[in-house]
């Protein structure tokens, strides 16, 4: 029975491009759909079809037909259609009505006019099945990101609608948190039949969750298939899926169990592999014993750190163990309680959010407008930066009309285009699609190998082991590990795919390289 | 973004000691006491009354600096009204100091500026506004210590959706003092720490207004998501409208008999309007499907506390009828303020919420959940 259908749906955002072209897709009821694409691919639109968000709250040229569990959007406002579709959109923080985790849960259960007591039910039921009982009277605000998504999901699940449909569930969450998400919401599935519509960037984990998949293009929809067809030739596929594609392994495994099944025999198992370990620089720049405390909480506790030329270094850690904390107090925005910052090198810090940092009306006088202020003339500069981050095709359009992948770009070549020596990048991978993690990732190696340093706070252990030199862990304020990538990554539990399947690999370009080397 | 925002243990509705509504009458209480007795001895005891609530029941989150900031406001303008009233208002004998002066035009009131500053004047606009800090002390201390919410879930349900909104856009604005300290940092930062003056307003306004306009786009769907808003209007909510109407009218009236000295007719009108304001307010709210999750009801503690803060206001207006002369304070002839017993025994009423206390929660440590999901990742 299909539970959504999209019939020859097109649409284009007011004074836009076309965002959707000509969708036709069924939606099973009771499955789980991934939705996978590039940024600015249309998957965030065609997600808020499914509830009518497009076209009652965004305006623009609709056309086509999208009906949900029988109610055509067309004539149903998203209101119409809360007892049956539940939506939780990119920004968890954004979301929330009440400063209360239970009474925000209880207010679409409000709205439709429920009963007292079936109202305490639902609510405890949404509770339950997100796992956050214990949670109910927090404000949200004071959740960390998992349990603050968690959270808004169970908002949306409060009236027990017959899909879910969720953009982007995990992006702003350390593994444990992505986990629990996903646990929670395979649950749903499971138990209660609930129809999961998600769009994700990093296909880890919606890969195994997912029914079917479709891969979105330029506004244009693929079939959804089986998550091993659909796979079988993305490129932002897994790095297991993709580790099996390079070894010629059919099916491609989707889990690191599957593979490590495959790859039991294989001769590179365990291979001699002297990995090209990186020089490291003078050094640019010492933190000595950082203590910070922010509301009379100890946030950092003792930090060392050492950045050196040639260093790019990932800076891993759950959310809220001091990781955007510490780079502010590298970056001197941040007063410490003691210990010591030396070296003069030249530091540029990216916060976690390009939107503050973006107001010129274009992508090109946004990044010229940091040399104006220093009062430099440098197209040269520009242009460089322009063209390192892979901006030159987006450099007249606003910068708020980009996807958040290109946003993070841009603020990225804002700063960097200073000459900062220390570039301090948090969280740049936030909503970021593979495209733009390449990029990040050249980018990242391009200055260190031109004497200057990069560090990452991250939560994507895969963009770490592709690009990082060193890792730091952190936990609870305190450095937990820290050395070479290879060292510390190899000892985590969340250590990247490819070390777990083929160790000593981290990547699958190394893998790759030594293939080659093996066939020449 | 959590990595940065601190948590610090906020108060819940639940233990929440005291009804929202409970709050609000204390507050009108304590702003009557002011005015019954504006003395300054007694407005600085209701202020650190208010003071002592805030440190006793304050509810931490976004809302913990209501009660400073607003109090600073206050002290702000009411430094500002001293100022302005010593500069242009003249009559006491004694001169505090002498200042250089001018003559506005005639066009534009013809007063002096400047000139004698006098101490009567000073010490008379001082002690107003205080009144009106203390008023607006015990205003800060309702907004730290009730969840507005709650109060919008006490209130007919003709005036939810209007109150929900206020709700929201209250909370809008610690977000916005957040975001603009976020953006300045950013923007500090991007110089590498060298800070630039020029065009600094625009790089900072822009960022925070289409944050701001970003969030509350991503806000208004959430609540269109889940359901909020208009049904077209039902019959009786049209019948509301032509009651809205008429009460507006009438009471429009009303003000008009008033000004033209016609008390009867004022009178008539103003019942009229009442009636068709609590008409439509009885329909739409009858019309509204809307239920309320565990509404928070009114108990025999609450009417209790309320009952006690208002023998402060109740006991003053008997000391003033009686002729208690400690109340006003006479600045002339100048002198340091008497106090008597009563109305500051009185004024201690209004401490009746500290009764019970507000018990921090802690916070709890995440419970995570051990899931499958991990081995596949």
């Amino acid at each position: 029975m299909s539970a959504v259908t999209f019939d020859g749906v097109s649409f284009a955002y007011p004074d836009a491009d076309v965002a959707l072209h000509d969708v036709e897709l069924g939606i099973t009821a009771g499955e789980v759909l991934v939705c996978a694409g590039s940024s600015g691919s249309g998957k965030s639109t065609l997600l808020r079809c499914v509830n009518g968000l497009v076209p009652h709250s965004s305006g623009g040229r609709f056309s086509g037909e999208v009906v949900a569990f029988g109610r055509s959007t067309r004539t149903h406002a998203p209101r119409e259609l809360a007892d049956v579709v539940g939506f939780v959109g990119q920004d968890p923080e954004g979301q929330f009505v009440v400063d209360h985790v239970e009474r925000d849960i209880a207010f679409v259960l409000e709205n439709l006019g429920m009963t007292e007591s079936a109202m305490r039910r639902r609510v405890e039921e949404a509770l339950d099945a997100l796992g956050i009982a214990h949670l109910r009277d927090r404000a949200p605000a004071t959740l960390s990101g998992g349990e603050r998504q968690r959270a808004a999901i169970a908002g949306a699940l409060a009236a027990a609608p017959s899909a879910l449909v969720l953009d982007e569930p995990t992006s702003q969450l350390d593994p444990q948190g992505a986990d629990d998400v996903f646990a929670a919401l395979g649950r749903l599935n499971a138990d209660l039949g609930t129809t999961v519509v998600l769009a994700e960037h990093r296909l880890e984990r919606a890969a195994v969750l997912a029914d079917r998949i479709t891969i979105l293009d330029g506004g244009r929809v693929s079939a959804p298939a089986r998550p091993r067809s659909a796979l079988a030739d993305y490129s932002g596929a897994p790095s297991v899926t993709r580790l099996g594609r390079v070894l010629g392994w059919d099916p491609p495994p989707l889990t690191v169990r599957e593979a490590r099944a495959a790859a039991t025999s294989h001769p590179l198992l365990g291979a001699p592999f002297e990995p090209s370990m990186p020089t490291r620089g003078e050094p640019l720049m010492q933190a000595d014993r950082l203590d910070v405390s922010l509301g009379g909480q100890k946030v950092l506790r003792s930090v060392s750190m050492d950045i050196h030329r040639g260093d790019v270094i990932a800076l891993l850690g759950r959310n809220g163990a001091g990781k955007t904390t510490l780079l502010r107090a590298l970056a001197s925005l941040q007063d410490i309680d003691g210990g010591t910052r030396s070296g003069d090198a030249t530091v540029g810090y990216v916060p976690q959010d390009p939107g503050l940092l973006l107001f010129a009306p274009s992508v090109r006088r946004e990044v010229a407008e940091t040399l104006r202020l220093l009062k430099r003339v440098d197209d040269g500069a520009v242009d460089g930066w322009l063209q390192r981050l892979g901006l030159e095709q987006l450099a007249d359009r606003h910068p708020r009309s980009l996807s958040g992948g290109e946003r993070q770009r841009v603020a990225i070549a804002s700063v960097a285009v200073g000459g900062a020596e220390v570039l301090l990048l948090d969280e740049p991978t936030r909503g970021m699609d593979a495209h733009s993690r390449t990029v990040l990732e050249r980018m990242a190696h391009e200055h260190a190998a031109a004497g200057g340093a990069a560090v990452l706070a991250t939560h994507d252990v895969e963009l770490a082991a592709r690009c990082a030199t060193r890792a730091v862990v952190l936990g609870d304020g305190e450095v937990v590990a820290e050395g070479d990538a290879r060292d510390v990554l190899a000892g985590s539990l969340y250590a990247p795919q490819v070390l777990r399947v083929l160790p000593p690999f981290l990547t699958v370009e190394e893998v790759e390289s030594a293939l080659a080397r093996k066939e020449p | 973004m959590s990595d940065s925002s601190q948590t610090s243990p906020a108060i819940t509705p639940t233990d929440r000691p005291w009804h929202a509504l409970t709050w609000l009458l204390w507050a009108l209480a304590g702003a009557t006491a002011v005015q019954l007795a504006p003395n300054p001895l007694y407005v600085l005891v209701v202020i650190a009354i208010a003071w002592v609530v805030v440190e006793a029941h304050g509810l931490g989150g976004p809302f913990a600096r209501a009660f400073p900031l607003l109090v600073g406001v206050a002290i702000l303008f009411g430094v500002l009204r001293v100022i302005l009233t010593a500069a242009t208002a003249h009559g006491g004998n004694d001169v505090l100091f002498t200042t250089p002066s001018f003559t506005l035009p005639e066009l534009l009131g013809g007063f002096t500026v400047g000139g004698d500053i006098q101490t009567e004047i000073v010490t008379y606009a001082t002690a107003e506004s205080l009144v009106i800090v203390g008023i607006v002390a015990v205003f800060a201390a309702f907004n730290a210590v009730a969840s507005h919410y709650e109060l919008v879930q006490a209130a007919p349900r003709a005036f939810h959706e209007l109150g929900l909104v206020i709700v929201v856009a209250l909370a809008f604005v610690p977000s916005i003092i957040t975001a603009a300290h976020d953006v300045g940092e950013a923007d500090r930062a991007r110089t590498g720490g060298r800070r630039v003056g020029r065009g600094r307003l625009l790089r900072r306004l822009v960022p925070v207004l289409e944050s701001g306009l970003e969030r509350a786009v991503s806000l208004s769907e959430s609540l269109d998501a889940r359901g909020f808003g208009h049904r077209p209007p039902a019959r009786r909510e049209r019948l509301a409208g032509w009651c809205g109407a008429g009460a507006l009218l009438a009471l429009a009236a009303a003000f008009v008999a008033l000004v033209a000295r016609a008390g009867t007719t004022a009178l008539v009108l103003g019942i009229i309007g009442a009636i068709a304001v609590a008409a439509a307010t009885i329909l739409v709210s009858g019309a509204s499907t809307r239920t309320r999750y565990r509404r928070r009801r009114m108990t025999a503690a609450d009417w209790t506390t309320v009952a006690a803060a208002c023998v402060a206001p109740v006991a003053l207006a008997v000391a003033s009828l009686s002729g208690d002369e400690t109340l006003q304070w006479p600045v002339d002839p100048l002198a340091f303020p008497s106090a008597n017993v009563l109305p500051l025994v009185a004024l201690l009423a209004l401490l009746a919420p500290c009764a019970r206390r507000s018990l921090p929660v802690a916070v709890h440590s995440p419970v995570t959940i051990r899931t499958r999901a991990a081995e596949a990742a």
